[in-house]
């Protein structure tokens, strides 16, 4: 393995984050070749997670910008600030100073507001620009998007143009509720983060709930591989895991069994449907699982977790 | 190393790229280079690493990662092969191999689409044994009903044409302050505001694709949908239709004509195989194919009008739904059987479709029409 990316990787460890090698070169890759990654992947399974470590591991700025419905370049990129600016022509009203110069005044800098992707250009030293959830964003925003990615300058009409100082990391996340443009896709390298297997699962979850014991992390790993075989409407992801193993402990709870998983399968599953699903069809299908699980021998792995779930006709 | 290396590596990056191309994979120039600074900046001897550097740059989609892998596989030697990037690539890497490749693919697919009723029955000889080209007549309609229908589409088109999410609803204002004009007209006036000034939102239209099955067991209905179909697409402007049964044919401009005779003898007259076998899967490929890219996105909303009956390759209609609605907003399917008494969606095409359709719901009278209007508000 490159050195870099092995630096990455325990980089990433350090900060909690385990990051398998896909991820770690990914990242890295992003970082030397300064291309923005776009990371693909289940609702989750820790996407914004990577910018927000990437930004700590840089000893960056962190620079968010959630996407949503309708939004629009202003809201992104500037906005001016118009009390100040009337504020302003208020004060030099008695001045003798023309209509125009007082125009240009207010339409300097120094009134300007910055918005995420034009703070994330005009920061001295390089940021991390956390471009969330990209596919709720319109395709009109995307285009706009493009541009900006592609030169790393924005035109104001009342001020010229700015030019990046640096180049910001870019990381882009989408969950795929639409598909994006392909110029867009090739402006970026792509990762695509799959649900974590068992072995990365009780990693993140001894890393996350710490002082849970041992058994109880293998259980909970195990179990959510079980789960995660299920057709639901929202599959749990990785939050979602920590999560439970955090109420799990809250509750003083060593092992796995009817009860424990029922009192708390809400932290699981957030949707009434899903809850429903689960409780009449799949719960005691994957008790059984875990049952079979624990007759076998430590550690577990993916392999032995996968081929119990295939037995237990666990599979959709 | 590297540097002996280099002049190698680069014609092999290149030859590879070609290769991902060929495969369909959007590979340009630019990936190529991007290939090569990626190898540059890893571990040439370890081949895992090697892959993920090039599949990060070189694929954009998970959905092309199996071709990737298996390009990568058949370019970069098997997994228990030593890595070896010198090794000479494949055959049918040099230009001249790739450019007759093309011709006869491009001479493949025009001979496909000139005739594609003969591929299809030496296909699949079974399902449709006599493609019935018969050319209906649709003259004889009850003006009542269309008029019912036309009043009623037009409601219901309208409902269609502003975008439903509740996302949107949320956000949506009739007009919203221009801080930023309002600002500057003030100092016209010494700073003083006298008129605020707003701006619109931009009212963004819904494109309609209509994809409606006129397949043989579909006849009790078609003709009554077409009708359908024919209001839906006056009401609304942005709306395509299309109509199928083993292959699809595109009859927008056959029903733009103002006179419905007029228009659905025009259709009749444009569709080939009116009233043959279904082949749902095929269809809707097709579709995706030649206008997917034109007319699928996040403010499209596809409505399918079939039963479900189909005679074709199953796993096609469910790969052919799964990416329609990943690619749309939403997929409406309208099935006239639903509104059967105790029908279930058994039949195997129904059932591979419906877990890629948004609302599912019956289309065998004006009053399930009626009822669609309150599916279409639904939220996705």
């Amino acid at each position: 393995m490159h050195p870099e990316i092995a630096r990455i990787q325990t980089m990433l460890g350090g900060e909690g984050y385990v990051a398998d090698r896909e991820i770690a070169t990914a990242i890295y890759l992003s970082m030397s070749l300064r291309k923005p990654l776009l990371i693909e992947g289940a609702a989750g399974v820790g996407k914004t997670e990577v910018a927000k470590v990437m930004a700590r591991a840089l000893g960056a700025d962190l620079i968010r910008l959630q996407c949503y419905e309708g939004l629009d370049a202003t809201t992104a990129l500037y906005e001016w600030n118009y009390q100040k600016q009337l504020l302003h022509i208020r004060l030099t009203e008695a001045s003798d100073r023309t209509v125009e110069q007082r125009e240009h005044e207010i339409f300097g800098e120094d009134f300007l507001l910055k918005r995420p992707l034009l703070e994330a250009i005009t920061r001295e030293a390089a940021p991390v620009l956390l471009v969330d959830e990209v596919d709720r964003s319109d395709s009109e925003f995307e285009a706009f998007l493009l541009e900006v990615l592609s030169d790393f300058q924005v035109t104001i009409p009342e001020i010229g143009t700015i030019r990046a100082r640096t180049t910001p990391y870019v990381v882009l996340t989408s969950n795929r509720t639409r598909e994006l443009g392909d110029a867009l896709r090739r402006r970026c390298l792509y990762l695509w983060i799959e649900y974590p297997t068992f072995e990365k699962e009780l990693q993140i979850v001894l890393g996350k709930a710490p002082g849970i014991n041992a058994d109880l992390a293998a259980q909970v790993a195990g179990f959510m591989q079980l789960v995660r075989q299920a057709k639901l409407e929202k599959t749990p992801g990785i939050a979602e895991t920590i999560d439970w193993g955090a109420a799990l402990m809250a509750l003083h709870r060593d092992h796995l069994d009817r009860e424990t998983i029922e009192e708390t399968l809400g932290v699981l599953f957030k949707s009434q449907e899903d809850a429903r699903v689960v409780r009449n069809q799949w719960l005691d299908l994957w008790l059984r699982g875990l049952e079979r699980l624990r007759a076998e021998s430590r550690p577990w792995s993916q392999a032995l977790v996968e081929r119990v779930a295939a037995e237990g006709a666990l599979r959709r | 190393m590297k540097a002996t290396r280099s002049g190698n590596l680069a014609a092999n990056v290149v030859a590879f790229t070609r290769l991902l191309r060929h495969r369909g994979l959007p590979v340009g120039p630019r990936e190529a280079s991007d290939a090569l600074r990626a190898l540059s900046a890893v571990d040439l001897l370890d081949r895992r690493e090697v892959y993920v550097a090039l599949r990060t740059v070189l694929v954009d989609s998970r959905q092309h990662f199996d071709r990737f892998d298996e390009a990568f596989r058949e370019f970069w030697g098997a997994e228990e092969e030593e890595t070896r990037p010198e090794s000479q690539p494949p055959d049918g890497m040099t230009p001249e191999e790739t450019a007759e490749a093309e011709q006869v693919l491009r001479k493949w697919l025009e001979a496909e689409s000139q005739n594609p009723e003969g591929d299809e029955t030496q296909e699949t000889p079974g399902y449709s044994p006599a493609e019935i080209l018969t050319r209906k007549d649709f003259s004889a309609l009850s003006s009542e009903e269309l008029h019912a229908i036309t009043t009623l589409v037009t409601q219901i088109a309208r409902r269609v044409a502003t975008r439903m999410s509740r996302r949107m609803r949320a956000v949506r204002r009739a007009h919203l302050l221009d801080m930023r004009r309002t600002v500057r007209h003030s100092l016209r006036r010494g700073g003083e505001i006298m008129e605020l000034l707003r701006r619109r939102r931009r009212i963004q239209k819904t494109q309609v694709v209509l994809l409606c099955d006129v397949s043989g067991s579909m006849d009790l209905y078609s003709r009554f949908l077409v009708q359908f179909v024919f209001a839906l697409q006056h009401a609304v402007s942005k709306v395509e239709t299309f109509v199928f049964s083993t292959s699809l044919t595109r009859v927008t401009d056959a029903l733009s004509d103002a006179e419905l005779s007029r228009a659905l003898d025009r259709v009749a007259r444009t569709v080939p195989n009116w009233s043959g076998g279904t082949k749902i899967g095929h269809s809707l490929r097709q579709f995706l194919e030649l206008y997917g890219r034109q007319l699928l996105g996040d403010r499209t909303v596809v409505i399918v009008i079939s039963d479900g009956w189909d005679t074709g390759d199953v796993e096609a209609l469910e790969a052919a739904m799964r990416e329609l609605n990943r690619r749309s907003a939403r997929v409406i399917w309208l099935n006239p059987l639903l509104g059967g008494v105790g029908y279930a969606p058994l039949c195997q095409g129904m059932r591979a479709a419906l877990p890629h359709v948004d609302v599912f719901a019956p289309a065998h009278n004006l009053d399930s029409l009626r009822r669609l209007e309150r599916h279409l508000a639904l939220p996705r």
